[in-house]
């Protein structure tokens, strides 16, 4: 009998025994009922025994699970002295930014760990930072976005603040107890800038700058209570072996630029890889430049095998898009001052023309004539030759652009504004600024001193005098915060649109207080015209993969497309090699 | 690299001791140590109820959750109990373990379910249930803490605290929405829920 069968029958007999125990005066008021003989009432018997279902109370314990977030050393959070207020903050609605937990976090408990963290905005301010400026929603969500990171690429469109988020996050580290030592590699000429950003968005941290001869370089690097220090990319690759000896172990590693080791064979992506640290964040507005494969050579850094070569943009795309950020300012900043673009399209002088003729002429003849020994550093030598003469006649120093770019910046000047032009060439910067004389113009290149260049940013900004500030691309076109400039010239085109983009950003940010008007010089009939042409196809090739579409057809520049800006056929050994 | 990583028991099981130092967040709070519990349950279509309670540092950081297994009613109970029914399941079947689960003594407990007040008996903190509007008046503006448009109720047993617990609640209250701990206990749960 089984235990249940058995409580039923001891039940059965408890009842049976109370029923006999009637009392007395309950069977008295019993009364019979006689039934007449005339008719015969059948009741069905129930035979079977009464089927008994057991409904269980809510008694059981409950199972618990219990998650511990303990607390330990760091900076101490004064509280006590913060204004108290009457009302709740219930009763003011703002943006509250939630830290989610990244993709490759899987444990649960750590997962809950960060979707149990108040709110961004909360955190912030029981670290009692203060902002110089309130960031922008989106800014929040990058913030929210590195913090848990230990491997992140910020990949916002230039001009969005990827310096000031990187600072905020890096700040909230540092006051939380998290990061105590922090190395943040730039471009050389950015070191400045990024020593100045620190200032304004984290001024309570203690920078330093890796400067100066080796010794007093070494001694830098070995500071203790410093927590943020600020170097450059030829500096890591310099001071490689005292990093490899000191084997000191940073908290966060912030790349700036980072698409500066796209290259993973490069001494830079070596060098910058080798730094041995827990967190590594990037920087760039240009994850990808020419080829899928510099996205490959960030994550070599921030995530290394996450992603490899010969994944198709759409699956690059997929299996960046945990580490990868990227918002675009028609997204994000719909506020924000427009951007209008005007090429203009400039009709060579007599002069420039005929030495364009001659010049083209005799070029491409030499390159057929050299057939299959023809390379294309060959071809590159006569584009750049064509460039400069769009840009000046060698002979003459007539300029159609530099008559048009006089004429523009009459208007400019007259308005009180002031404008931006970006060369490849120092030479070309050196005649402009002959031409240009009465707009009071500066030079920026990479010819200069760190310090000359500064005083160069100082004096644009604040002398009412110089109208007009005349850049290399590979110096100008990042990191620098122009956006005080309404008018951005492109006085010759660079071969990578996204340089082009960086270039532009300068002054069309965050900051920009009107429209900002872009001007592409284009000469007619040129090089410089098919060289638009293969520009406009490139830049599908970002889009693609982090829009994770698909890609459009003939996306980036290759050896057949140098060839065809001269009609020439791919010689055989390199067309080989492309393949 | 990991994250920090944070203690995680059964209940009765000593908590693990793997912590990441220096920690994600710091949870050092003022010289009171002043914690604050939170206290919800929520309803799973087809899974049951869970119960969630978070336990928060002055600034609203996290310093410990707990959260119960899913607890399915039948239809059998459900007349059974009848109106007994949520403050029974609330109060005593979840409420009750979640409180005496913690390891922390927090200054008050605050909830947002009224049958939750029913776990009072399991734990030595005030409990309180949040209400972010008007209700009809029954109780008497003595008998509930106001903070601007929230509104506290104590239970019975802590009605005589609460002047003593007024400037407590108006200093978390400028870290955070007094509402706002709940929408992290529900996401922790739908997220346990789904792990």
């Amino acid at each position: 009998m089984s235990a249940r069968e058995s409580e039923r029958s001891r039940k059965s007999v408890d009842i049976e025994s109370s029923e006999c125990r009637l009392p007395s005066s309950l069977v008295s008021t019993v009364k019979s009922f006689v039934v007449p003989a005339s008719r015969t009432l059948q009741v069905p018997i129930q035979a079977r025994p009464v089927d008994v279902q057991d409904v269980p109370l809510l008694r059981q314990p409950v199972e618990v699970h219990s998650h511990q977030f303990v607390s330990g050393p760091s900076l101490p959070l004064e509280i006590n002295d913060r204004e108290v207020r009457s009302t709740s903050h219930a009763a003011v609605s703002r943006k509250r930014t939630r830290i989610q937990p990244p993709h490759d976090i899987v444990k649960l408990s750590e997962r809950l760990f960060y979707l149990l963290q108040p709110d961004l905005e909360t955190l912030l301010a029981g670290c009692r930072v203060s902002f110089p400026h309130p960031p922008f929603p989106f800014q929040f969500d990058g913030m929210a976005f590195l913090m848990p990171r230990f491997g992140g690429i910020l990949a916002d469109e230039m001009g969005l603040g990827k310096s000031m988020q990187a600072i905020s996050s890096l700040r909230f580290l540092v006051h939380s107890g998290q990061a105590r030592s922090v190395l943040v590699i730039c471009p050389k000429g950015l070191v400045s800038n990024w020593a100045r950003e620190l200032s304004v968005w984290a001024p309570e941290l203690v920078v330093g700058v890796i400067a100066g001869d080796p010794e007093r370089r070494r001694w830098q690097w070995s500071l203790q209570d410093v927590p943020v220090k600020v170097t450059h990319y030829e500096a890591v690759i310099r001071d490689r072996s005292i990093l490899d000896e000191m084997c000191t172990e940073f908290d966060l590693v912030i790349l700036d630029e980072a698409q500066r080791i796209k290259n993973r064979a490069s001494q830079t992506s070596k060098a910058v890889c080798s730094i041995p640290r827990k967190r590594s964040w990037a920087l760039t507005g240009t994850p990808v430049e020419n080829r899928s494969e510099d996205l490959v050579g960030i994550f070599d850094f921030v995530a290394p095998g996450q992603v490899h070569d010969g994944m198709s943009p759409r699956v690059l795309g997929a299996a960046a898009k945990g580490h990868c950020l990227r918002r675009t300012k028609d997204k994000v900043l719909k506020d924000m001052p427009p951007r209008l673009d005007a090429d203009r399209y400039i009709e060579l002088s007599n002069e420039q023309r005929e030495t364009y003729r001659r010049a083209e002429e005799e070029g491409v003849l030499r390159l057929s004539e050299m057939g299959q020994e023809a390379t294309i550093q060959h071809v590159f030598e006569l584009v750049l030759r064509l460039k400069q003469i769009c840009n000046f006649d060698t002979a003459t120093r007539a300029s159609a652009k530099a008559d048009c770019l006089a004429a523009e910046l009459e208007e400019v000047q007259s308005s009180g504004r002031k404008a931006i032009v970006f060369s490849q060439w120092v030479e070309t910067l050196s005649r402009l600024r002959e031409r240009l004389k009465s707009f009071g113009p500066l030079e920026y290149h990479g010819g200069m001193s760190t310090a000359a260049r500064d005083d160069v940013i100082e004096s644009f900004r604040n002398k009412s005098q110089h109208s007009v500030l005349l850049l290399s691309y590979g110096a100008g076109a990042v990191g620098l915060n122009l956006q005080f400039s309404q008018y951005v010239f492109l006085f010759d085109r660079w071969w990578n649109p996204a340089i082009e983009d960086q270039a532009i950003n300068r002054a069309h940010r965050i900051g920009a207080v009107g429209a900002v008007t872009v001007t592409k010089f284009l000469s007619v009939g040129t090089i410089e015209e098919r060289i638009d042409e293969v520009l406009a196809r490139k830049r599908n090739l970002s889009d693609v993969i982090l829009s994770q579409a698909e890609p459009e057809p003939a996306a980036s520049l290759s050896a057949e497309d140098i060839f065809s800006l001269f009609g020439l056929k791919l010689p055989d050994q390199l067309g080989r090699r492309a393949a | 690299m990991k994250p920090p990583e944070v203690g995680c028991s059964q209940r009765g099981e000593t908590p693990v001791n793997r912590f990441w130092s220096p920690p994600m967040v710091s949870s050092a709070v003022s010289s009171h140590d002043m914690t604050f519990g939170f206290l919800t349950v929520c309803d799973a279509a087809n899974i049951g109820t869970f119960g969630g309670y978070l336990l928060v540092d002055i600034t609203g950081r996290p310093l410990e959750f707990h959260c119960t297994a899913p607890l399915r009613v039948t239809r059998a109970q459900e007349i059974l109990y009848g109106a007994t029914l949520q403050r029974h399941l609330h109060g005593e079947q979840i409420g009750g373990p979640l409180l005496k689960a913690t390891q922390l003594s927090p200054v008050a407990v605050l909830t947002d379910r009224e049958s939750l007040l029913h776990a009072r008996s399991y734990g030595a903190s005030p409990l309180l249930a949040i209400q972010e509007q008007e209700t009809d008046g029954q109780e008497s503006r003595e008998e509930t803490l106001w903070l601007g448009a929230i509104r506290l109720r104590p239970h019975a047993e802590d009605i005589s605290k609460m002047d003593q617990l007024r400037p407590h609640f108006e200093t978390l209250s400028s870290s955070i929405e007094l509402a706002e701990p709940f929408d992290r206990i529900r996401a922790a749960i739908d997220e346990a829920q789904h792990h």
